[in-house]
């Protein structure tokens, strides 16, 4: 009888002393400052205050075409809002239109056939060059990256190149096309002809302002094993798997832990994984005014180059 | 006590009731039914008894494909255990002990570095000349700054990528 | 850099046992349709503090996205249509709660924490409003009560007790330069 009735006083005054113990913070960043703290010591004109971001708001002179942000998925930063910080963002940016101003980067999708050219030290031309299937494109920012795919000698081959790696030469697309899916990483479980590409393919030309060609080929996938669980996927670009998946594994597809139909309508969810669109277009706007900015200067500079080079002959002549 | 409860079967059994617990390198045969297993993607490390794919000439690995008795790892001469690409491994194949060097994995790779559809392997004889004179699939070019015996297995590579 | 107007939480909060026990994010969910439906049905709320503040977000993105798109965009409607349990408070939103928060800068929802009845246990309790709704104010207006006459004459009798100790400082504390600035004064 007492045995019990100790344990609950304990447990009482345990709970009751606990509002007055020091509070441990964990250290889990401790050699890093937080974004959050730094940001009310920044007097820089990119203030994240509300007043400035408001005023940002207000329709500007300048229009942005409205593909311009599909075609340009890398400038957009990474969605969660406490590991952001806005000045590295920025700086991010400018890094990246001053590599854009070297390497011509055209406009690509998933799905698109790419050949990209490598500076290899230890290749006889110092150069290795690679034709495939980009499957997939993701990261933000700097570090995105794109992955090609293709098979050589009847072995599937996958190389991931990041967009802003100075050691790429040159990014060819041969052609321009769009797939049904975000990812095409099932070509892996499907028959190597899905993904098999001559190395000497020559570009295919495309007229310009036309739509971008939507390929919508159905990949006839091989049986199982797979390497990922296609079947929960949904995915749309396939032939239906119903022959290749056993009765138990329907039924666990419609399992509610794995379908979510929770998340379909969950605004903060959708809040904290992507951008919001606002500053989607506050950003592109900015990317936009600035990469005019910068093929305006390299005009300018060509033609002053083109002058010179003309006067140099014609005193040459003289 | 506890055999009691659960009696645990004999040897012969188990062979009978047989069930593949999981794919990938470290596949094995279990007699229990599974209870619980993790579905996160394999990380297909390359350790001791993975299956290896031969993609030289040599009458060996021929063999081996034709009767589908992949080579298995034995030993990797490197201190972690787990084998990275251009590393040098033992492995058992048809009854033999053969060192061979790792060419290809289906492990996510770096940057710039291919990643392969199958774990590929290049016998070499252990004097370290290979045993096969031509390799069929090709080769990460990351491996071309390699120096001593791997200088022979590139003489006989077709294609780098 | 942040968009969002009120502090937010990095990952969501579990509701534990909304619905008894063992409810899922699927019973979470259907909380948080009811808390969002009464908050903008009474425009007060009387809640669990993490009731009300998971509650909060929901109903801010709700109305901001009504401003942002209107009533003719079919993803919004859809959206309305599935937090609005009561499909006249879709008409609400649209015609009373848009026009309100149009040219808000801030956030349009305001929280408070409730007192606890016995100090360091029991649930936090808050409540959570819609801001410019016609209850009377949850922090109370405090009375101006520096007219009433003994606060008058108190604070003449606090002045002169000032001045007379600025006047006199005590000497034996060697108090040397208020008595300088009292002679400049």
């Amino acid at each position: 009888m007492a045995a019990p009735c100790r344990k609950i006083i304990n447990q009482f005054v345990k709970r009751s002393l606990k509002c007055f113990e020091p509070r441990v913070i964990p250290c889990r960043w401790s050699n890093t400052v937080r974004n959050h703290t730094v940001e009310k010591h920044r007097h820089s004109p990119l203030s994240s205050t509300r007043e400035l971001v408001n005023q940002q708001d207000s329709p500007s002179d300048v229009m942005v075409p409205r593909e311009f942000r599909f075609v340009h998925p890398d400038f957009l930063p990474y969605p969660v809002w406490n590991r952001r910080d806005r000045v590295r963002e920025k700086l991010e940016r400018e890094d990246m239109l001053k590599r854009r101003a070297v390497i011509d980067i055209p406009e690509f999708y998933v799905g698109s056939i790419m050949a990209v050219t490598l500076a290899d030290k230890n290749a006889p031309g110092k150069q290795n060059r690679f034709v495939g299937i980009c499957i997939d494109r993701a990261g933000h920012g700097l570090y995105h990256y794109f992955v090609l795919r293709n098979a050589i000698d009847g072995q599937g081959v996958e190389i991931k190149y990041d967009m802003y790696n100075p050691l790429l030469l040159k990014i060819e697309v041969l052609k321009l096309e769009k797939r049904l899916d975000p990812q095409l990483y099932y070509l892996r479980d499907a028959p190597l002809e899905y993904s098999t590409f001559r190395l000497d393919m020559e570009p295919v030309s495309v007229l310009k302002g036309a739509q971008v060609p939507l390929n919508a080929i159905k990949v006839k996938m091989n049986p199982r094993p797979w390497c990922r669980r296609w079947e929960r996927h949904n995915l749309k670009g396939v032939l239906p798997l119903d022959d290749y998946i056993t009765e138990k594994m329907k039924k666990q597809k419609q399992h509610p832990q794995i379908e979510k139909p929770w998340e379909k309508h969950d605004l903060m969810l959708k809040a904290r994984t992507s951008i919001d669109d606002r500053e989607v277009d506050q950003i592109m706007t900015e990317v936009y005014k600035r990469k005019e900015k910068i093929q305006k200067e390299k005009f300018q500079k060509r033609g002053q180059e083109g002058k010179r080079e003309v006067k140099k002959a014609q005193e040459v002549k003289k | 006590m506890l055999g009691k409860l659960f009696p645990i079967p004999k040897m012969n059994k188990i062979a009978q009731a047989g069930v593949l617990v999981f794919r990938g390198p470290n596949a094995c045969v279990s007699a229990f039914p599974i209870q619980s297993f993790s579905t996160s993607p394999c990380l297909n490390q390359i350790i001791k008894l993975s299956r290896m794919k031969v993609v030289d000439n040599s009458m060996l690995g021929r063999k081996a494909e034709l009767a589908s008795k992949p080579a298995r790892v034995i030993h990797i001469y490197n201190k972690k255990g787990v084998g990275y690409l251009g590393d040098k491994v033992l492995v058992a194949i048809m009854g033999e002990k053969k060192r061979a060097y790792i060419v290809g994995l289906r492990q996510n790779q770096k940057e710039n570095v291919p990643r392969f559809d199958s774990n590929n392997i290049v016998l070499v004889e252990d004097n370290g000349t290979p045993t096969g004179t031509r390799i069929r699939v090709p080769i990460p070019s990351c491996l071309r700054n390699r120096e001593g015996d791997f200088t022979k297995i590139l003489s006989i590579a077709t294609k780098f990528v | 850099m942040n968009m969002f107007r009120f502090p937010v939480r990095n990952t969501p909060r579990k509701f534990k046992k909304s619905f008894g026990v063992g409810s899922g994010p699927a019973e979470r969910i259907k909380k948080l349709q009811m808390l969002v439906t009464a908050l903008i049905r009474n425009e007060r709320l009387e809640a669990k503090e993490s009731y009300c503040l998971e509650t909060r977000g929901y109903v801010e993105q709700l109305i901001q996205i009504a401003i942002r798109n209107g009533d003719r965009h079919a993803e919004t409607m859809e959206k309305a249509d599935f937090w609005l349990l009561e499909k006249d408070l879709v008409h609400k939103l649209f015609k009373v709660l848009v026009p309100r928060y149009q040219n808000y800068s801030t956030a349009c929802t305001d929280f408070h924490f409730l007192p606890k009845k016995v100090p360091g246990s029991g649930v936090q309790m808050g409540i959570l409003e819609l801001k410019g709704n016609p209850w009377p104010p949850v922090v109370p207006r405090q009375r101006d009560q520096g007219h009433l006459l003994t606060n008058v004459l108190l604070s003449s009798a606090k002045a002169e007790y000032r001045m007379e100790k600025k006047i006199t400082p005590d000497l034996r504390n060697g108090d040397h330069d208020k008595l300088e600035q009292a002679a400049n004064t």
